[in-house]
């Protein structure tokens, strides 16, 4: 049997993970879409962390630092991005974000 | 004394999600989510993971949210930039009902894991720096060095991205 320790980390990781889908499903803000996103990479890695001490091996931690790496240089270009849209559409709703949808104009 | 930390622990971080998602100020949900990251910085300081826990704080913490809260303020959202959302709670409601099993079916695959031994590491200094270091430039050099030219191509991209354009 699983001991009852790893198993409460790994059930807070997965529900960490659910309520990332959830915000990034139900919402329309586009800054907590990009939170949702940023909680799901944190399960992730909460889990792998949690994996790597379960098998005491140190690769799933460089993996996590590898995840977070990831993170940051997503943060940057999702952050531009919205300060470009922002700009244009003075707005966070993903709705008015359909520039790239074949409608003619922007 | 560890059960009790974790208990703490997991409880904020999973009070930050929550509100994170709930709140309609997106301030609020900012700094929310930063209970949330600082919760799980300390669930890495208990699973061994001393630099990690440093670079949750680090990264996290100072850099990401931080630089998002920088925008949210630079960009001076009001009330009337956020959208409205009558029915958020109702979606929320759905997803997390179509979202319960495909959470049990993980819990489950977990729990049928091979079992490996107590959840305790034998190796002493188990995830300080001096073992990650050792392990990143000699198993993982190559995804180290793509790592670093993908954060050099973000930071050249945000840049182009966040320019002003000169219209013509």
């Amino acid at each position: 049997m699983i001991e009852a320790s790893f198993m409460s980390y790994i059930s807070l990781s997965i529900l960490l993970f659910s309520i990332g889908i959830i915000g990034l499903i139900s919402r329309k803000n586009i800054f907590i879409i990009y939170m949702s996103i940023e909680l799901m990479l944190n399960a992730i890695n909460l889990m792998l962390v949690t994996l790597s001490k379960y098998f005491s091996s140190m690769d799933g931690q460089i993996i996590a630092m590898m995840v977070m790496a990831i993170a940051a240089s997503e943060a940057a270009v999702f952050l531009s991005l919205i300060v470009a849209m922002f700009r244009l559409k003075h707005s966070l709703n993903i709705d008015d974000y359909n520039a790239l949808k074949q409608k003619g104009t922007l | 004394m560890i059960n009790v930390i974790f208990l703490i622990l997991s409880l904020f971080a999973l009070m930050g999600a929550i509100g994170m998602i709930m709140f309609s100020n997106t301030m609020h949900s900012a700094l929310s989510f930063i209970v949330t990251v600082m919760a799980l910085a300390g669930l890495y300081a208990l699973l061994n993971a001393s630099f990690l826990f440093m670079v949750q704080i680090i990264i996290y913490a100072g850099a990401i949210i931080t630089l998002m809260l920088f925008i949210i303020m630079f960009l001076n959202i009001r009330e009337e930039h956020a959208p409205k959302e009558p029915n958020k709670y109702i979606n929320m409601l759905v997803v997390a009902i179509v979202l319960t099993p495909i959470d049990y079916l993980l819990f489950e695959a977990f729990l049928r894991m091979p079992h490996i031994g107590d959840f305790t590491t034998k190796i002493k200094n188990f995830g300080d720096i001096k073992m990650l270091g050792d392990k990143l430039f000699r198993g993982w050099l190559l995804p180290f060095e793509t790592i670093s030219i993908l954060l050099l191509v973000a930071l050249i991209g945000s840049i182009v991205l966040a320019r002003k354009r000169e219209r013509k």
